[in-house]
């Protein structure tokens, strides 16, 4: 399953790139994410709950960083498993100034297996959409200009 | 003398406690101390198992045990019956060994006080998997560079075969024209109403293990699983409950059920297993899938002159029970009811990461159908020639049965011109074409699609079978005058309770309430074969016949020697003497005091003539039979048919198009179906109806969907979509009959009609209605966003299959 | 097909149900008709360990007019709400739903409360909710809370109702003239929810359209007023070029879904063609 989009924050291409590969932030950014741990060069291990509404699964995943190419471009990879089935994800994206704003360009891919994958499928893309659309928002809070997170400068 | 029945649309005598819910299926069976099991599954398409824990769900109170692959390698493999040459036969266990090759193989299996317990258990199994690529497309996995399933095979193509008569290449050279299509038969998914279920039961004193499974064919499936669990075979007693439908899929042998009768071995407590529905979509057969090419060669006057077929089957990752032989099947019938000189199929047998296909309601016959009727059709389209005629202009003519095909068969008896036209004009067809016409000018989207088709029923003789094609009947009449028929062909939804009641009542001159029809118990029942193939009627009612004639000529002796005459004959229920000799009954012949009231039948008025109640009396009582006769009034018949019959019909389907959405409105569905003799013509009904039904799901709604990673995403009925009442017309049937002279019966068989003829005459007719638009030819399920976008764009512009 | 083990609780009154809600916090669910809860649980989507169920409560399922305003109760059934004369004569377009969902088994059994509390992305209830600019009342420890229909939904499966509060009442303003009401949907061949559903509640007059409120289900992950419809027709005569330019906007603005049986370029398509079919239905009934 694809899901592709652009997102426009308005924040400097250089501190989204900064935030992108910041284990802290990105804990923050990707929805349900509970806790992570680095276990090697941008690898982690973290703790999901993902899900919509009331249909949530515990996830135990796998976050790696990979073609970092500061500040324009950079793959993330999540692959986690849980109760509920295995998801992974791998997304790539690529950054552009416009004006004061930093245009995101994002292609993903999405593979659910399980119980998620046998009994979703009427609601696997939108989730997906809806996932992405959380991590932009959040990485919008923890970014924007004008966020109280960005002028911490972590 | 009771009413004769045979030919009547008497009411099913199983239905009352089915409509109440008083029948017993192997869910309703509850034994004291019963231990439930439920299975962990993979979810991986194709994966190595690197491990499995297996440690927290064996501490979880209630869990009695836990056993993956490792632990049942003494059960042998899941059997295979179909013998094709050079077949790459897999190893098939009942548990995944190193690999899991499908989602739904199962992996481990829980064993609990209770069924919550069973199943947390699962939850807490840890298996650790390594992802490998996938196979997937029958026709991309049969490629070299594919990945390979079975390693130890080099290849997925499971083996290729060639079958057909007549010189193909000759004949496609000689024709003015052929056409090519590439054609798709989805997988489906069969749903029986009620899941596969088993209940196991050993005792370890008498040594002897039952078996309640939900199958259609209880004596092969002990026979297999007393193999499978190394047991003789007389110890193991299977009893098949009610069944609440197989469409197939219970025409089989599985894994679960060779492995609750080896649990309840290894634990002496009886153990159940009812499959979920997601279980069910996931690991009980699915039906077709094949992806094919169609050539078809004919002369401008529509004569045709070859059709060669070279298809690649999806197997699934393992054989089941006759997995590689239903495309064989598919070749049989590839002749239609047309002349057609020379056919060849080249078949492909593909290994693929999903769950083995099988026999589902048809069987391989709807394969051949489609693609022969799709193929009419494309010749009627290139010539420009209405789809009727060319059909017609084809047809052997009724006298040259019994007619030879280039496949090999022998059709024993047909009316093709005959159901046609009835048909035709119950449509009107004239007019529907004249209708079209104008609705065609006003804008609007109509569409007629016919479909003749003639179908291979009651298998089947023993040689062309893989375990013996005959059938068991033991007709017993009790002291009391009531009847017992034991049927090796045990039912799961058909009626044969009441078909088979009627033909004994009326052969013996009782009432069908006196008749009790005996089946899926192989302690009380003769060994037999089963239900399926169509067989019921025409090979199980047929051996029903032949005890009866048995048994009647024993009556006759008997009559004869009670009335004191040289013969006696039986006439309206009744046995009288036929002039020779004294012709009265010798006195006193029955002890009728001494039996409890009620119990004996009434002496009969004159004393000239014996009722069977009479005549069943007096062969258990025994104190006035012929010498040298043995007691009793009892005979068993095991038939073998000597041909398969073939049933045809012809099937109009009219549709109207939404031009803004592409949805498909039935406006007229008729069919004319021909199953030679009836016995119930509500039974006849009843199973067309189901079929059409199936079809109607096939042809527009029904695809088992794996992803491109192999997780099967229509994993229940959110997403697979079974036709519910609103979404059928109104079946507008009638039907032709010409008797089979294959049996006595002149039966041939219907459970399957449905299924076979309607598919192609449904798309037919959205392909016809779409002709304008450039359309030769759409691949099912035909869904009204395909439909929308040809109307949209055309076919160039269209993929989905659409041509 | 076994759900997880849990424990169960009937309440006997509003008051009990609030009270264990705010006992069990998260760990609890309250349970209403079930038809979404129970499957979901069943399959282990959802594994509470409390359930409150809702159906001992006699005084949540009404259907009521006063004050401008027909009150139903959260626990009425989509069969209640089917058969209510009062209904049918102030309100037709909720009958006309809830004679599209499901079967007579989920009608019997199914209330309008859990359906909305639920709030699936493909369930009919949010269309004629939205447009009928219905009001929901939710009550907890903290008293009453109305809001607005089209506060309600805040994306799929989620509804702006707070832990702890209930579902108590759907409040619709009783319309003055005769209802120009319609529903329409594209039921999926499979689970029979909406593929679409287009819920047209217009007051027409003088051959205009004086007010088009319009709600859409099954299209996007959560049911919408299709507002640029709506001042495309606001002011206009309904005739055949007006509808069409309003239509396609039936799905603008909105993430469009996309599954197996239609891609969201059809979903598209439909949602545009039902709603100029929904608002000809409700135009004819005005007449
Ligand atoms: C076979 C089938 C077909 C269906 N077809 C359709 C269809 O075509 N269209 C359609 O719209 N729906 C359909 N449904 C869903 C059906 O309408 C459900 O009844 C409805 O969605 C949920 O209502 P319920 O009363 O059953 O709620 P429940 O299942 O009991 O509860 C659903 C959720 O809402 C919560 N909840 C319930 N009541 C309240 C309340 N008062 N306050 C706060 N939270 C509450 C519960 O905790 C739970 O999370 C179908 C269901 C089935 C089983």
């Amino acid at each position: 399953m694809k899901i592709e989009g652009t997102q426009k924050i308005a924040a400097p291409r250089d501190r989204i790139f900064a935030a992108l590969i910041d284990p802290a932030i990105l804990q923050k950014c990707i929805p349900g994410c509970e806790q992570m741990e680095k276990t090697g060069d941008n690898q982690y291990k973290a703790k999901l709950t993902a899900g919509v509404g009331p249909v949530k699964g515990a996830f135990t995943a796998t976050v790696s960083l990979q073609e970092i190419i500061a500040p324009e471009h950079y793959k993330l990879v999540v692959e986690g498993k849980g109760q509920p089935g295995f998801v992974k994800g791998s997304g790539e994206l690529n950054l552009k100034d416009a004006g004061s704003e930093t245009e995101i360009q994002y292609t993903g891919d999405v593979n659910v297996g399980g119980l998620i994958a046998s009994v979703g499928q009427r609601m696997i893309q939108a989730t997906a959409n809806m996932l992405a659309a959380r991590f932009f928002k959040s990485l919008e809070a923890e970014t924007a200009t004008n966020s109280p997170a960005s002028s911490t400068g972590t | 003398m009771a009413e004769k029945t045979v030919g009547k649309p008497i009411k099913r005598t199983e239905d009352p406690r089915l409509i109440q819910g008083l029948a017993h299926y192997v869910d309703d069976i509850r034994l004291p101390d019963t231990l439930h099991a439920a299975f962990l599954r993979s979810i991986y398409a194709h994966a190595r198992i690197k491990s499995i824990d297996t440690t927290a769900a064996q501490k979880l109170p209630g869990v009695v045990a836990v056993y993956t692959g490792k632990d049942t390698q003494k059960i042998g493999p899941v059997p295979c019956a179909a013998a094709l040459p050079d077949l790459k036969v897999p190893d098939h266990r009942p548990l995944a060994g190193n690999k899991v090759y499908f989602v739904g193989h199962p992996v481990a299996v829980v064993v609990a006080e209770t069924k919550s317990a069973a199943r947390d258990a699962v939850d807490l199994i840890e298996v650790d998997y390594e992802e490998l690529p996938v196979a997937l497309d029958e026709e991309k996995a049969a490629d070299a560079k594919s990945p390979v399933i079975h390693e130890q095979f080099g290849t997925n193509v499971a083996y290729k075969l060639t079958a057909g008569e007549g010189d193909i290449e000759a004949a496609l050279k000689s024709a003015d024209k052929v056409v090519k299509q590439r054609i798709l038969h989805k997988r489906l998914a069969p749903i029986a109403m009620e899941p596969r279920g088993v209940l196991a039961r050993y005792f370890p004193g008498e040594q002897e293990l039952t078996l309640w499974t939900s199958t259609q064919i209880p004596h092969l499936c002990r026979t297999q699983v007393a193999i499978m669990i190394g047991m003789p075979e007389n110890k193991l007693r299977l009893i098949t409950p009610e069944v609440g439908g197989g469409f197939g899929s219970k025409l089989n042998v599985y894994a679960e059920e060779a492995l609750m009768g080896w649990i309840s071995m290894q634990l002496n407590r009886p153990v159940k297993w009812i499959e979920g529905r997601r279980e069910n979509m996931q690991a009980t057969i699915h039906g077709r899938g094949q992806t094919g090419y169609i050539e078809i060669g004919f002369k401008n006057d529509g004569t045709l002159t070859g059709l060669r077929y070279n298809v690649f089957a999806d197997m699934g990752s393992y054989f089941q029970l006759l997995t590689p032989a239903i495309p064989t099947l598919t070749g049989l019938m590839l002749s239609g009811c047309y002349k057609i000189p020379a056919i060849q199929i080249n078949v492909t047998g593909v290994f693929t990461n999903k769950m083995s296909t099988d026999a589902y309601r048809g069987a391989g016959r709807p394969e051949a159908t489609y693609v022969v009727e799709r193929a009419l059709d494309l010749v009627a389209l290139e010539l420009k020639r209405d789809p009727v005629e060319v059909r017609r202009k084809n047809f052997p003519q009724p006298n040259e049965f019994p007619f030879k095909t280039a496949t090999g068969l022998f059709y024993d008896s047909g009316n093709y011109q005959g159901a046609l036209d009835k048909a035709l004009k119950m449509a009107d067809y004239t007019k529907l074409r004249e209708e079209q016409k104008t609705a065609r000018k006003e804008g609007r989207i109509m569409g007629i699609g016919v479909s003749t088709y003639v179908e291979i029923c009651a298998l089947g003789p023993s040689s062309a079978m893989p375990a013996g094609g005959w059938e068991s009947a033991t007709v017993r009449v009790e002291p009391t005058g009531k009847v017992t028929v034991l049927t090796g062909a045990s039912p799961h939804g058909q009626g044969e309770e009441t078909s088979f009641a009627q033909i004994a009542a009326d052969e013996l001159g009782v009432g069908v309430n006196d008749v009790t029809v005996i089946h899926g118990d192989t302690a009380i029942v003769q060994y037999g074969i089963g239900t399926f193939g169509s067989r019921g009627l025409a090979v199980g009612g047929v051996a029903v016949y032949m005890a009866i004639q048995k048994l009647k000529d024993k009556a006759h002796k008997i009559a004869a020697h009670v009335l004191q005459c040289e013969k006696a004959t039986f006439v309206d229920g009744k046995f009288c003497a036929d002039g020779k000799g004294k012709g009265e009954v010798s006195a006193p012949s029955m002890p009728v005091a001494e039996a409890p009231a009620g119990a004996l039948p009434k002496p009969n008025e004159s004393g000239k003539t014996l009722t069977m109640m009479d005549i069943a009396l007096e062969a258990h009582v025994a104190k006035n039979l012929p010498a040298d006769m043995e007691p009793g009034l009892s005979a068993t018949a095991f038939y073998e048919p000597k041909n398969f019959t073939f049933p045809f019909g012809t099937h109009i389907a009219v549709v109207d198009i939404d031009p803004e959405t592409g949805e498909i409105h039935f406006q007229r569905y008729v069919a004319v179906d021909d199953c030679g003799k009836q016995i119930n013509p509500m039974l006849v009904a009843g199973q067309v109806h189901g079929g059409i039904v199936q079809s109607i799901g096939q042809a527009m709604f029904e695809e088992v969907v794996y992803d491109e990673t192999g997780q099967l995403v229509t994993g229940t009925l959110m997403d697979y979509a079974v036709p519910k009442a609103v979404m059928i017309p109104h079946l507008e049937l009638d039907s032709t009959e010409t008797p089979s002279p294959v049996n006595p019966l002149g039966a041939k068989g219907v459970g399957e009609a449905g299924t076979i003829g309607a598919t192609p005459a449904i798309v037919a007719a959205i392909v016809d209605a779409l002709a304008p638009y450039g359309v030769r030819h759409i691949d099912m399920p035909i869904k009204p966003e395909v439909v929308w976008q040809l109307i949209k764009n055309g076919p160039k512009k269209t993929s989905a299959g659409a041509a | 097909m076994i759900p997880a083990s849990f424990d169960y609780i009937a309440a006997k009154s509003l008051d009990e149900a609030i009270s264990l809600l705010a006992k069990h916090k998260d760990d609890a669910k309250v349970l209403a008709g079930g038809h979404s809860l129970l499957p979901a649980m069943k399959l282990r989507l959802m594994q509470p360990k409390v359930l409150i169920d809702l159906g001992r409560i006699r005084d949540l399922s009404y259907i009521k007019e006063d004050g401008g305003l027909i009150r139903i109760g959260a626990m009425t059934t989509h069969f209640q709400v089917e058969i209510s004369d009062l209904l049918r004569r102030s309100c037709p377009l909720l009958p006309e739903t809830a004679s599209h969902l499901g079967d007579m088994q989920v009608r019997n059994k199914g209330t309008i409360g859990g359906s909305l509390a639920h709030s699936d992305p493909a369930a009919d209830w949010p269309a004629s909710i939205l447009a009928l600019d219905a009001e929901l009342v939710a009550t907890s420890a903290k008293g009453d809370r109305v809001i607005k229909a089209t506060d309600f939904f805040v994306e799929m499966l989620t509804t702006s109702l707070q832990p702890g509060e209930i579902l108590r009442e759907i409040r619709i303003p009783s319309g003055k003239s005769k209802p120009a009401q319609a529903y329409v949907k594209v039921r999926h061949p499979a689970s029979g929810f909406a593929v679409v559903g287009v819920a047209v509640n217009l007051s027409i007059d003088g051959g205009k359209c004086q007010s088009a409120a319009i709600g859409i289900t099954g299209v996007s992950p959560k049911a919408y007023r299709a507002s640029k419809v709506e001042s495309a027709l606001k002011g206009n005569a309904l005739d055949a070029k007006t509808l069409s330019a309003a239509c396609a906007h039936a799905a603008a603005a909105v993430d469009v879904n996309s599954d197996l049986y239609a891609s969201a370029e059809y979903r598209k398509q439909l949602a545009t063609v039902y709603t100029r079919r929904a608002i000809e239905i409700a135009a004819g009934r005005a007449k």
